[in-house]
């Protein structure tokens, strides 16, 4: 590991975890939109028997044969999860609990009973050899390409055109798989298809991860993905950037750090979960939050507004303190829609029919409230307090044309006429 | 390790401690399967190795009591991610649950090769959380896992009819006043507790066998909750022994795939064998059904004259019938003997008998009638037999 640039050697291992990750990422995004996560995390556990019992009888890692004993596993294991669950009568979780953690120790046990016939160890297993992934290369045509990457890039050519083959099915089968059922669509031929892919790319990720680890390629792309974007194409592709990117990323971070790239590697994709479910563009925390705060300061200003106004009318004695209301009188007044008097604040015509529409709205609705609803006269006023800030002018007209407009409020006093300054606000 | 070895006092007490920590589990788990929350506690034992990797980090040395809290830390700080996820976004469970166990077993995993390849004393045995690895364990340890096991399996068994009832109807149970949430923590809180003190014995990646299977396997045999429980716990506690004496025989091997796979051997032997339940029962039922089916198909077809009537139908049942000299070869085919025509001929009568029954006393047809087909007059008492009778119209006992 030597600091002058980067040794081709780590060139070749980023971009074996980066082919890796994104075959990993296409798949993990069909398994996660058609809630087969866990059956995801169970195979990628399941297919280490599959993979020693191949490499025990001759296949090379990566091969062929591991492929097939891979599958053969994965089939195994989704066939005794539905097995268990249907004829022995426990949920489907626990029907996956108890097939793959059986596959994965009787893996462990074979891996340590043979460990001197095979080239592979518990280490190995659990965390993926990604550093060493250079190391081991075939010749194509004059260049020396390790085999992982190789494996790599051919697992993610033919998951990709598998996908891309049943596209419109897969989409279909994802988002309605009764109706997709139904309308003829081979849902069963797909899912068996979905394993297969999954314990595929397990074996291309066995290398780059470990079996463990791999459902951290899987899963988390597709999830964070997810909460960035809407259509399965665009999850797809954005799962694919993501599991990229994290991978370049971790391998550098574990290179520098000295610890385990496949650890880190999940480590960063974490990260970028909670980068994505805190930022993700209206649906992320933060945007809610904002959205939270800026309705609550519109309906802290308006609260102002209507305080002066009804203070102006005589119904309210004293104006609202307090740090909020001070902060949002000093916004009107910026705005022109408050003055600054003696003894406190007071509405400038601008800030008149905004401060009316509010108190329209709140005696409108208390009157419609007292008309139609059996609610004592104390109990009109909390309702009407919050729904003021999100009556519009058409409401209004509907509620002033079955109440009408002269009668006044419940409690007797005048309801303000609707001002041109009224806001529109939602219909 | 020899096999005399096996029998110092130190690994006596640890083989108890293990075997006490496998009952616990099993007996958590039993509950926690019903409840549904399997795989929740496989997301908190991937988070333990966080915090075991930690604990070594801020204590220096590999000390069980200190790693275990650590993991308990990390593995309560996993699960509350989840939920968190579960609550704040739109991710689905199934993927907030693989997502965390994957990202807190990387971070795990990213730790203890850190800490390995710096090489700081003692810290070779971390490692073997990933697996299990019970030969470690001091008599200090397995009284500290002991106690725990025995904590748990007392906080279970005063909570149980409360665990019980909120598994099966939760609904029910808020409707009733119980504390919903908090029962449900304490389940949770249990798992974790668990899943950490059974890390020596299976390690992060399999310590959720020792929840999940042993109540797959205990189900089998029992339908009532507290023989669940108890035998689920006995299950556990013989595959954790297995796991401690196999793995101290054979170098190399860790504890955590030998009791998983014991007890994925006790849980194939009971999806097999068990009364009732069992693959072979219910293959045996499935068998009587079917010999009943043909036998009167078969018996229906030979009285209408019809002695080719058996071709395609269960030669070997026929092969009975003729055993049984209830059916003979005859002319063109078979045909019933004198014992067969009044075996038909009884079939008959007890067919329009249950039809006039079912006719008019649905319910009793359905608490009585059986595939054997037996003879109304021998399941329902006469004084019913005869109120039938006079409803049906027929003047006559069913």
């Amino acid at each position: 590991m030597n600091g002058a640039g980067i040794d081709p050697l780590h060139a070749w291992n980023i971009a074996t975890a980066m082919v890796v990750a994104a075959g990993c990422a296409l798949v993990g995004s069909l398994l996660v939109v058609r809630r087969m996560s866990l059956l995801g995390d169970a195979i990628s556990h399941a297919v280490l028997p599959g993979i020693v019992l191949a490499v025990m009888a001759g296949s090379r890692p990566g091969g062929l044969g591991v492929m097939v004993g891979a599958v053969a596993a994965a089939i195994v294991t989704a066939w005794l999860s539905a097995g268990l669950a249907a004829g022995a009568g426990v949920a489907e979780d626990a029907g996956t609990g108890v097939a793959f953690t059986t596959l994965f120790a009787l893996g462990v046990v074979l891996v340590s009973a043979f460990a001197a016939r095979i080239d592979l160890d518990a280490a190995c297993v659990l965390y993926g050899e990604l550093e060493l992934a250079a190391f081991d290369t075939v010749s194509l045509a004059g260049w020396e390409v390790p085999r992982g990457f190789l494996t790599g890039t051919l697992v993610l050519a033919g998951v990709a055109a598998a996908a891309l083959a049943t596209w419109k099915e897969q989409v279909f089968a994802a988002f309605d798989p009764a109706a997709a059922q139904a309308a003829g669509v081979p849902v069963t031929i797909l899912s068996v298809g979905l394993l297969a892919a999954t314990a595929v790319t397990t074996v291309a990720g066995f290398g780059v991860a470990g079996a463990v680890l791999v459902v951290a390629l899987l899963v988390v792309p597709a999830a964070a993905a997810e909460l960035l974007v809407d259509r399965l194409h665009r999850v797809v592709a954005l799962a694919a950037v993501i599991g990229m990117a994290a991978a370049a990323m971790g391998y550098v971070a574990a290179w520098q750090l000295d610890t385990s790239a496949a650890g880190m590697i999940a480590v960063v994709l974490g990260g970028c979960y909670l980068l994505a479910a805190l930022f993700a563009p209206g649906d992320g925390l933060v945007a809610r939050l904002v959205a939270v705060m800026l309705l609550r300061w519109r309906v802290v200003r308006e609260d102002f507004l209507a305080a002066l106004w009804r203070q102006a009318e005589g119904t309210v004695i004293a104006g609202p303190r307090g740090v909020l209301p001070t902060l949002a009188a000093v916004s009107l007044a910026a705005e022109g829609a408050v003055e600054r008097t003696a003894g406190g604040w007071r509405l400038t015509a601008a800030g008149r029919g905004h401060a009316e529409t509010i108190v329209r709205s709140h005696r409108l609705w208390e009157a419609w409230l007292g008309r139609n609803v059996e609610l004592p006269l104390d109990h009109l006023h909390p309702p009407a307090e919050w729904v003021e800030h999100h009556i519009g002018r058409d409401v209004r007209a509907r509620l002033a044309a079955e109440v009408g407009d002269r009668t006044g409020d419940p409690h007797g006093r005048v309801i303000p006429p609707e001002s041109p300054a009224g806001r529109e606000g939602p219909a | 390790m020899n096999p005399a070895s096996l029998l110092t006092h130190n690994t006596l007490v640890v083989a108890i401690a293990v075997g006490a920590v496998g009952m616990a589990a099993g007996m958590v788990g039993a509950l926690a399967v019903l409840r549904r929350r399997a795989l929740a506690g496989d997301a908190a034992a991937h988070g333990t190795l966080a915090g075991v990797a930690l604990a070594f980090l801020a204590t220096g040395r590999r000390d069980l009591p200190w790693l275990l809290l650590g993991g308990l830390a990390t593995a309560l700080a996993t699960l509350a991610a989840l939920v968190l996820i579960r609550r704040w976004t739109r991710t689905r469970d199934d993927a907030a649950t693989a997502l965390v166990l994957g990202v807190s077993f990387g971070a795990g995993v990213a730790l203890v090769t850190g800490i390995t390849a710096r090489g700081l004393p003692d810290s070779a045995g971390l490692e073997q959380f990933l697996l299990g690895h019970t030969a470690a364990v001091t008599a200090r340890d397995a009284l500290l896992l002991t106690a725990c096991a025995a904590a748990a399996i007392a906080l279970l068994v005063l909570g149980l009819k409360e665990v019980t009832l909120v598994a099966f109807d939760d609904a029910f149970a808020a409707a009733a006043g119980w504390p919903v949430a908090l029962i449900d923590l304490l389940l949770v809180g249990l798992v974790a507790v668990m899943v950490v003190v059974g890390l020596p014995a299976a390690g992060a990646v399999l310590v959720t066998a020792l929840l999940v299977i042993p109540p797959v396997a205990a189900r089998q045999w029992t339908d009532r909750v507290p023989a669940l429980v108890a035998l689920a716990g006995a299950i556990g506690a013989g595959a954790a022994l297995v796991g401690v004496v196999v793995s101290g025989l054979v170098s190399g091997l860790s504890t955590g795939p030998v009791v998983v796979l014991a007890c994925a051997a006790a849980c194939g032997v009971s999806v097999v064998a068990a009364p009732e339940r069992g693959w072979l029962a219910r293959r045996r039922r499935a068998r009587a059904v079917h010999a009943a089916w043909e036998e009167g198909r078969i018996l229906t077809r030979l009285e209408a004259g019809r002695p080719d009537a058996v071709a395609g139908g269960d030669a070997a049942i026929l092969r009975q019938m003729i055993l049984a000299g209830l059916v003979e070869p005859g002319v063109g085919g078979f045909r019933l003997t004198a014992a067969g025509r009044a075996r038909a001929v009884e079939r008959t009568r007890r067919l329009a008998a249950w039809e006039s029954i079912l006719a008019v006393a649905p319910d009793d047809a359905r608490a009585f009638l059986t595939i054997d087909l037996p003879d109304p007059a021998t399941v329902i008492d006469a004084a019913r037999r005869a109120e039938i009778g006079r409803a049906a119209g027929l003047g006559m006992t069913p």
